[in-house]
């Protein structure tokens, strides 16, 4: 009864003109700046509208303040199903129809397809016991609806990832009654996909899109927010653009090109390199013999036969959408993700698998992208952060030396600029994430390594605290270390890199060196579409196609 | 709302304050039978015991290891010293090999811990089980005789200032303990396991070895506490298991003191002799068999419930003011898809 509902959702609505989604001059100001700038956009019942936008165009910043997270600024107009959101309230978002399917699906894996679809709204009971039967039927009915053939006791962890999605779309779909709320419980009237592809393969895409499909056929709104321009054209009907918190196109995907898409994504100022002159001493550089790193052949379970070399002085950086294998290279050479093949050398000196503690006395460096459960001890004081890796320069039998390290991280806090000055012997927690990180560099600086592998090294760092740990790291690639840096910001890798690899599904797609180093390149190269931009017959092309 | 408690060191040093408070309410309440050196004496001695398993829970757990065997392990170290003795070995041969038993147990649980990934939870309580029945087969449950040899229990009897020798072995081995905790690389990297494996895998520490020592280092002490035990109350079946608990109460009470939110060495004796003291001021007044029981179980809840979750409260809050700073602060990390919008689905 309820997929009839769903069918005619016009009829639910207060008008016969209502929009799934309707926002009018939405803005939204952080203190550090507008995310989003009058941005409208217009969903129909049962449209598929792609969203896309570069890394911080305010794409997350919309999906936020839809989901209830964010409160916009005032004078912002949002409505779904033609009812007004009320700002900042995920009941009210929830109440309107408002579902989302984020990239991290949040099933339980080690629970049945039922089951997880019972997290949510309860599992019916009888005084007390779950009705495994009726569970069973309204997944069923729910699988069905979704148009997927599946068994509702089969575990999460045996799905395919596109299956595992379509059951976090049911999830979403569920109909379920908001008991509590004054407002109406209306039925779903948009749909929020998140990235739905990015840790797809492509064989698994096809069937996803299918599965959006069907959801649009019931009659929802579809906002589809992606990297990937080649499913734009398979499945929304319009496509809407953010740059830098503003919407600069929502058009018809029918009258729309790649170049025109790319054009808006990009934009044309974009376009012109403005990268520091770096080069010269990498150029000397690149004249030794002798790579500080050279990688040949690595395959994991997200890398495919990775080779690549990074010599003295040279500051390389890795780009690749999320789900490339950019954001898991630096892990792997260093240990902290297993290998599965492919040998790494530091100086020649074999470096072997798994073993972080060996590629540290070869002096390598690794900054990881989760910082706090990777990065740093949060619980331990900044001083302790700071000398932790390097324990052997305090060791003054039969104690470690105090004062040393108080000195040490008093230099270090004030060459990093690390805020609130006299607070080494605070715990990390206490430090905003910015100055954590300038700790978690400052642990690593004072090894003097030769190679410097780093993950995302500059998240959740304002722009200040960019520059002064860039600057360090120009410090260090001016002595001779080497540097890989793996960044999904890519003006942070137009900025400072001397070369990008570009990886795409786990190989390295393509190496841009000089001028082709810029957005415009990297975005294209990262979503493949890099023929018209990479001159074929760079060594690494080759050592890829061979 | 959490800065009324930095004046005077309350949250730091509640212990002490509630030790002085005890001491006193108890002298003015038990003039002649409390305030004397014959009770501070036999408190002293008589806890040492308990204050060393305390230390070799603590040392696993700053490594976010439990050893739930160490009552078992001492209590097979106590009977095995004893039947050596009273099987003609020498002293030293019967106190070397009780304490070398120990550290083989310690190391077992290391191989299950580290080699078998099996949870430290899990693997100490089969093995205290396993240790139970392995003191049935060698004592064939029946308690031996204590050993009748006065240089034996001289060992720990010995009266030094007044108190028993065993305080000073206790206070010894804290003494070592804390220096080794506090003020060595490997008491660094062992804190620094305890606050997350992962990152201290990634700053170069060989999480696994430490580990490993951990839980040989709690074995060898249970072993050493086994050994006092026989010398200074002779055998027993049963009291290893029974000390286990007080041992874990007086870590987690300890962590609450000193460096709060730390596992340190001397908290964990102070919260030893708190209880002890409690407990001994209450045994005057009344003779209750269950106080000691209850005294210790209700101090540790309570305590632990307000001094850490205050703690907790206080850094959460600081965290989540941070998080909204850097939510702010960042524009970066709005790109960024794994962002908090995948929570709040």
């Amino acid at each position: 009864m309820q997929a009839a509902d769903m069918s005619t959702p016009g009829a639910l609505g207060p008008s016969v003109s209502t929009s799934a989604l309707r926002i009018e001059s939405l803005t939204k100001t952080f203190v550090g700046g507008r995310a989003l700038d009058g941005v409208e956009l217009n969903i129909a019942p049962g449209e598929i509208h792609a969203l896309l936008g570069e890394n911080g165009s305010g794409k997350s910043t919309l999906i936020k303040v839809l989901a209830g997270y964010h409160r916009p600024d005032p004078g912002s107009l949002l409505q779904i199903g033609g009812l007004d959101l009320e700002v900042g309230s995920a009941h009210s978002s929830h109440a309107l129809g408002a579902r989302f399917v984020h990239q991290d699906l949040g099933l339980v894996e080690s629970a049945s397809i039922s089951d997880n679809l019972a997290f949510g709204p309860g599992f019916p009971t009888k005084w007390g016991t779950i009705r495994s039967r009726r569970t069973r039927l309204r997944a069923t009915a729910a699988l069905e609806q979704m148009e997927l053939d599946l068994d509702p006791g089969a575990l999460i962890e045996s799905l395919s990832p596109a299956q595992k999605t379509g059951v976090a779309v049911a999830r979403a779909l569920l109909a379920d009654s908001v008991p509590d709320s004054g407002q109406p419980a209306g039925d779903v009237q948009l749909l929020v996909l998140d990235e739905p592809t990015a840790r797809l393969p492509d064989s698994e895409v096809e069937h996803l899109l299918e599965i959006v499909r069907t959801v649009a056929d019931r009659g929802i709104g579809v906002l589809y927010v992606t990297h990937r321009l080649d499913e734009v054209f398979q499945i929304a009907e319009r496509a809407s653009v953010l740059r830098d918190g503003v919407k600069v196109a929502s058009e018809p995907v029918a009258g729309l090109t790649r170049d025109a898409l790319l054009h808006h994504l990009l934009g044309a100022a974009l376009e012109q390199p403005h990268r520091l002159n770096i080069a010269d001493e990498s150029s000397s550089a690149a004249g030794q013999p002798k790579a500080t790193l050279s990688v040949d052949r690595l395959t994991s379970d997200v890398l495919t036969d990775v080779s690549f070399e990074v010599f003295p002085g040279e500051v390389v950086g890795v780009a690749g959408i999320t789900g490339s294998g950019r954001d898991a290279l630096c892990a792997t050479i260093f240990g902290a993700r297993a290998r599965d093949e492919g040998t790494v050398h530091i100086r020649s000196e074999i470096l072997p698998a798994r073993r972080p503690d060996l590629a540290m006395s070869r002096d390598v460096a690794y900054v990881p992208a989760e910082r706090k459960l990777q990065g740093c001890f949060l619980d331990l004081s900044a001083r302790e952060n700071i000398s932790i890796a390097n324990l052997r320069d305090f060791w003054r039998v039969p104690l470690l030396s105090r004062t040393k390290e108080t000195a040490i991280t008093k230099r270090w806090f004030e060459r990093l600029g690390v805020r609130p000055r006299e607070a080494i012997g605070q715990p990390l927690s206490s430090f905003s994430g910015g100055n954590q990180q300038k700790v978690v560099f400052g642990k690593w600086f004072q090894r003097v390594p030769v190679m410097f592998l780093l993950d995302e090294p500059t998240q959740g760092v304002d722009v200040g605290a960019k520059a002064e740990l860039h600057s360090a790291l120009f410090d260090a690639a001016q002595e001779g270390a080497a540097i890989l840096m793996s960044s999904s910001d890519v003006d942070e890798l137009v900025t400072v890199c001397d070369r990008v690899i570009v990886m795409r599904s786990g190989r390295i797609a393509d190496t841009l060196h000089g001028d082709q180093i810029n957005v415009h390149s990297i975005t294209r190269s990262a979503l493949g579409m890099a023929g018209d931009v990479v001159e074929p017959g760079s060594e690494s092309a080759n050592a890829v196609a061979s | 709302m959490i800065g009324i408690n930095r004046n005077l060191g309350f949250d730091r040093y509640s212990g002490l304050y509630l030790w002085a408070s005890l001491i006193i309410v108890f002298s003015i309440w038990q003039p002649r039978l409390f305030p004397t050196s014959a009770t501070v004496h036999s408190v002293a001695a008589n806890r040492a015991v308990a204050a060393v398993l305390a230390l070799g829970v603590m040392i696993p757990l700053i490594g976010g290891v439990f050893d739930l065997a160490i009552g078992a392990t001492a209590n097979l170290a106590t009977l095995s010293a004893v039947l050596l003795i009273t099987n003609g070995h020498s002293i030293a041969v019967a106190v070397i090999v009780a304490i070398l038993i120990g550290a083989l147990i310690g190391a077992i649980n290391g191989f299950i811990v580290v080699r078998l990934r099996v949870g430290s939870f899990i693997a100490t309580l089969g093995m205290a089980s396993v240790l139970a029945a392995v003191q049935i087969i060698v004592t064939g449950n029946s308690q031996p005789r204590s050993p009748s040899n006065s240089t034996w229990t001289a060992l720990t009897q010995t009266k030094v200032l007044g108190f028993q020798i065993i305080v000073l072995y206790m206070l010894i081995i804290a003494a070592v303990l804390w220096w080794g905790l506090r003020h060595t690389p490997a008491g660094r990297y062992l804190y620094a396991i305890g606050s997350s494996p992962e990152a201290a895998r990634l700053s170069g520490v060989r999480v696994d070895f430490y580990t490993w020592m951990s839980l040989i280092a709690s074995g060898t002490l249970a072993g050493i506490a086994g050994v006092l035990y026989a010398s200074l109350s002779g055998p027993s079946l049963s009291y290893g298991p029974a000390l286990l608990l007080p041992a874990f109460a007086a870590v987690f009470l300890g962590s609450t003191q000193f460096s709060p939110g730390r596992y340190n060495v001397w908290g964990s004796i102070l919260a030893i002799y708190v209880l002890a003291t409690g407990v001994k001021g209450l045994q005057l007044v009344t003779d209750v068999v269950w106080l000691d029981l209850m005294f210790s179980g209700g101090a540790l809840i309570a305590a632990v419930a307000v001094a850490g979750g205050r703690q907790r409260a206080g850094a959460e809050a600081k965290r989540r003011e941070l998080v909204r700073q850097e939510d702010h602060h960042d524009r970066s990390s709005m790109g960024e898809p794994s962002a908090p919008a995948g929570e709040d689905g």
